[in-house]
């Protein structure tokens, strides 16, 4: 055996009273004189600084580097992004495990693999002895390099302070950047073994690791040794090799779909080949499927797989105990010990971490493949049968900033069911309702952006006759494409609808418009339908294919739900090949505006991925979209791309003092009647195609997925609702849409002057649009707006691009188009703005100065008054008022 | 602690009277680390020198308490079920079992050779 490897941090560890122990030939810190559950705590709630420097570190080089390491590895290395990491496995021919192994793209040109410190000899010696066959190297720079895991809530801000205040990474998992540390180069991964939704891997020049150590420390983090490492590492459920990959406790290889982790490592795109274990691989992979499904006929196959386990009975599980079912050992313990975790209470958003800690006996288990989730079973501790069952997972991260543990067999407090007769039930319901109508309507000031309270007129319409009717209606084509309606009672709707669609492309100006869809989200269903539809026309005898690629607004920068594959893409969008992911490809932003599209960047990716079709338009919303310019290139180019632009939140700005997305050169405009637009809930969609035109063919596909191919009935009491809207915007719009803007650009104003941080540039005055955003804190968004919402401001919270998801949004995302209808000017957002600044900077209580504003404006305007209309709109209350 | 005596096991013991109370020492509940979990045994369980009446388990491993008395378990502490951590933060405050009817005892150190003794087991 060779002397013990030591890490530049060696003598530091040893200063600060680690206790060391051998680790893979390495002398590692087992643990700080803090110990395993104070390390273990303190990266759940602030962060940790753990030397990983004994990891394996190797670059690969040379014209073949692709094709070496898409031989060698599992993942499809093909797939990685500059700027990217993956997660990946160093295959045996027969399907297991060499080592895990992370593979990183930090610059064109070489891949950077690391692997398991005990593992460095073996997977050099193996790696060697296929790279012999590639045109490239392999250069081991463990000992040039170190590396410092920086893990745990408070991790980013702690990094930032280093970056000069620069977001270290892209905030998704596995995004790489490389960035100047005061002064020293490092490469920075958003990676981890702790399971942290925040957490980094920073790899600097060995010199460099004393100074970042100590620097981090200074900031905050404490070290945490090997220890704290693997409790953490399991209660996130992730695999060591040694005791999840490899060989099992009788010595027999680990099948890699064994381990969960398995299906994100492994690929079969073409772009592989034939790779070490492809076979195997493949060959387990359709056990898998079959074990997933139930159907435990492939367990010969994978005979047992890796799965969460947790004790209900008193003990400490630990590697290599007996775990039995009904009586019959079913497998072994893989890892297990006692991991702490903070306890909680509340529910739902309003759920507290508390500071009191509690501890849970968990572990990871190799057992028989046909264990479900739920089953009890005994573990054999000592000769002791303790109970325990088998959960889905121990801990879950979709609520960054935290990893929140999750305890086996909780139970969620629940409304309690009602009681009493119906009747009486109705009867509280309707006070209710009132109430809450009240409320809102009178006391309220309403910001949030995607509504609006439609006028008196609209509602009554809304509950008139048509609304419990059906109207389907089709053109047909022996009557020169003549609607025929299926049943009778029918031509009022005909009319009012024939109405709204000439109303409509009026105030969108365009050529075609249907109506019938009831919601944006349903608007956007129908035109990615019809364009798959189309794109299929000529060829009905195969399977259609899908759409692809197509750029849209990633949802971290303000991309709308609607036009995201989670969203009403999900049944229309390829899967890139290369990426094995959807086939969408992100407008890029500009460096120092990340709500504005980069027009320059745009274009190149255009020509790079010539997609079909490209969606502009977002949830987010500050800017007019760049639809001219890009409608310019595309025809330069010549790339057949449809543009259409989701309007959804816009679609009542549509006119000089925001943008014309026909004028600028969009094929297709959807969107939402409610949100800017006066209409009840319903969505649109206008395109600009003539009769003359091959897609005029898309145009008469797009009716045909919105009826039959979307809606039956549709809803044609807030149809009729939809007509008086389209009257009262195509009157009123040009006063409207100024006092939106107007209103926007001061409200903005007055916030920034009230000491609050708004999001934008204030030289334009931060927005061209009716929205307005608010910086509060890095996942202080959910209790600000909580906070608002007893003072009567209604608002909602949002992530801005630089934050995880929804739980650490640190922005309010407001929109003036509600209040600006009930007669608001700058003056009275001048006013909300001191309310506001009081409540979220000083937690004063507003809401009766807030009442107050409101009731200075309760009656509607942009909206018809006239004394005759007045006097038929009072026939149809009191017709309905009986 | 004048009358306390420890195990090459690393264990302690204290007379007060006809029983004995016994515990883990500082050195002990230093190289556990954290302790997370005692089973313990029940009060009327007989224990017998040189033989485990139970095992102490920290996040890291499991180890055996060994009884340096043969005799009679009249009382065990209930806290560390709960407050297993106690035997790390108070030592020889947190007695493990009381034994009493005892017919047989270890060699035990005094204070000073256990030092020793562990000095050399460093």
């Amino acid at each position: 055996m060779s002397e013990i490897r030591k890490t530049p941090l060696h003598e530091t560890h040893v200063a600060e009273g680690a206790e060391m122990v051998d680790f893979g030939g390495w002398d590692m810190p087992m643990q700080y004189p803090d110990g395993i559950i104070a390390e273990h705590l303190y990266t759940r709630s602030h962060c940790s600084i753990f030397d990983v420097s004994h990891m394996g570190r190797f670059i690969i080089r040379g014209p073949e580097r692709l094709a070496f390491l898409q031989h060698v590895l599992t993942s499809n290395v093909a797939a990685l992004e500059l700027n990217q990491a993956q997660y990946t496995i160093i295959p045996t021919e027969t399907g297991g495990a060499v080592d895990d192994a992370y593979v990183y793209l930090y610059e064109d040109g070489w891949y950077l693999l690391v692997v398991n410190a005990a593992n460095t000899k073996k997977d050099w010696d193996h790696l060697s002895a296929v790279i012999r066959d590639y045109d490239c190297t392999m250069t081991d720079i463990t000992d040039e390099w170190s590396s410092i895991a920086l893990q745990g809530p408070r991790s980013k801000e702690v990094l930032m302070v280093l970056t000069g205040g620069v977001q270290p990474t892209e905030p998704v998992k596995n995004a790489l950047n490389t960035l100047t540390l005061e002064g020293h180069t490092a490469r920075i991964a958003k990676t981890g073994y702790t399971g942290e939704p925040l957490g980094y891997e920073i790899y600097v020049k060995s010199t460099d690791a004393v100074w970042l150590w100590n620097r981090l420390i200074g900031l905050g983090a404490k070290p945490a040794g090997l220890g704290a490492r693997d409790t953490l590492r399991l209660e996130a459920g992730f695999p060591l090799y040694g005791d999840e990959f490899g060989a099992d406790y009788e010595g027999k290889e680990i099948p890699i779909y064994a381990v969960p982790l398995a299906k994100f490592a492994v690929s079969f795109s073409q772009q592989k080949g034939d790779y070490i274990g492809r076979a195997a691989l493949a060959q387990q992979f359709e056990a898998y499927k079959k074990i997933q499904n139930r159907d435990f006929s492939g367990m010969d196959v994978l005979p047992k797989k890796v799965t969460p386990i947790t004790l209900t009975g008193r003990g400490v599980m630990r590697s290599g105990m007996e775990v039995y079912r009904k009586g019959k050992l079913i497998g072994r313990v893989t890892s297990g010990t006692m991991v702490p975790y903070y306890r909680s209470e509340g529910t739902g958003l309003d759920t507290k971490i508390l500071e009191e800690a509690g501890r849970r006996a968990i572990g990871l288990a190799y057992l028989s493949s046909d264990v479900l989730v739920d089953d009890k079973v005994e573990v054999d501790i000592r000769g002791k049968r303790v109970q325990a069952a088998i959960p889905p997972y121990h801990m879950r991260v979709d609520a960054p900033p935290f990893a929140r543990p999750i305890l086996y067999g909780h139970e969620e407090e629940t409304v309690p069911a009602e009681g009493g007769p119906l009747e009486q039930r109705g009867i509280t319901l309707l006070q209710k309702a009132l109430d809450n109508h009240t409320w809102r309507q009178k006391k309220c000031v309403n910001l949030i952006p995607s509504e609006n309270t439609p006028s008196d007129a609209v509602r009554l319409l809304c509950s008139l006759d048509p609304s419990g009717r059906y109207a389907e209606h089709k053109k047909i084509k022996s009557f020169y494409d003549a609607d025929v309606f299926y049943y009778q009672g029918t031509k009022f709707i005909d009319e009012v609808e024939q109405l709204l669609v000439e109303q409509m492309k009026e105030y969108l100006g365009c050529t075609e418009v249907e109506t019938r869809v009831t919601s944006g989200q349903m608007a956007n269903t129908a035109v990615f339908s019809a364009l798959m539809d189309w794109k299929n026309r000529l060829d009905r005898k195969h399977s259609p294919k899908r759409l692809g690629p197509v750029m849209n607004n990633h949802i971290i920068r303000g991309g709308h739900l609607s036009a995201q594959p989670m969203g009403a893409l999900h049944d229309y969008i390829a899967v890139d090949p290369v990426t094995e992911k959807s086939a969408v490809v992100n407008f890029p932003v500009c460096a120092d505006n990340p709500y504005r599209i980069d027009v320059e960047e745009t274009k190149k990716l255009i020509e790079q991925y010539r997609p079909e079709l490209i969606i502009f338009g977002k949830s987010m919303v500050l800017y007019r979209e760049p639809v001219a310019e890009i409608r310019r290139f595309v025809d330069e180019q010549n790339i057949p791309a449809t543009i259409m632009y989701d309007m959804a939140h816009v679609l009542g700005l549509v006119g000089p003092y925001f943008q014309e997305p026909f004028r600028d050169g969009a094929d297709i405009v959807t969107g939402s009647t409610h949100k800017t637009f006066f209409g009840p809930q319903r969505g649109v969609i206008g395109v600009n195609y003539r009769e003359e035109d091959l897609n005029y063919g898309l145009w008469e596909t797009i009716e045909r997925r919105a009826f039959p191919g979307s809606v039956s009935n549709h809803h044609l009491g807030t149809l009729l609702g939809l007509l008086m809207a389209s009257y009262e915007m195509n009157a009123f719009k040009d006063d409207y849409q100024k006092a939106v803007i107007t209103n926007a650009k001061s409200f903005a104003r007055s916030l920034a002057k009230n000491g609050l941080d708004v999001i934008g540039d204030p030289d334009t005055g931060y927005t061209e649009t009716h929205q307005v955003l608010l910086s509060v804190g890095y996942a202080a968004g959910p209790e600000a707006a909580e906070r608002l919402e007893r003072s009567n401001i209604i608002v909602n919270y949002q992530a801005t691009p630089d934050e995880e998801g929804f739980t650490a949004s640190g922005a309010l995302r407001m929109g003036v188009a509600e209040m600006t209808r009930f007669g608001f000017g700058p003056g009275d957002f001048e006013k909300l703005s001191e309310l506001m600044a009081d409540c979220i900077l000083h937690g004063t209580d507003v809401s009766k100065d807030v009442e107050a504003l409101r009731a200075e404006h309760l009656e509607m305007q942009y909206c018809f008054k006239g004394e005759a209309f007045e006097n038929e709109l009072r026939k149809v209350f009191n017709t309905l008022n009986r | 602690m004048a009358d306390i005596k420890f195990t090459k096991t690393h264990e302690w013991v204290t007379k007060d009277g006809e029983v004995y109370a016994i515990g883990i020492s500082d050195f002990a509940q230093k190289s556990l680390g954290d302790v997370v979990f005692v089973n313990l045994p029940e009060a009327g369980d007989e224990v017998s020198k040189g033989e485990s009446f139970g095992d102490v388990e920290s996040v890291k491993a499991v180890s055996d308490l060994m009884s340096p008395v043969s005799g009679t378990v009249t009382e065990v502490n209930e806290d560390l079920n709960d407050a297993p951590e106690k035997l790390n933060s108070d030592p020889y405050g947190a007695w493990i079992i009381r034994v009493s009817d005892v017919s047989d005892t270890e060699e035990l150190m005094d204070e000073a050779a256990y030092k020793e003794f562990c000095s050399k087991e460093e």
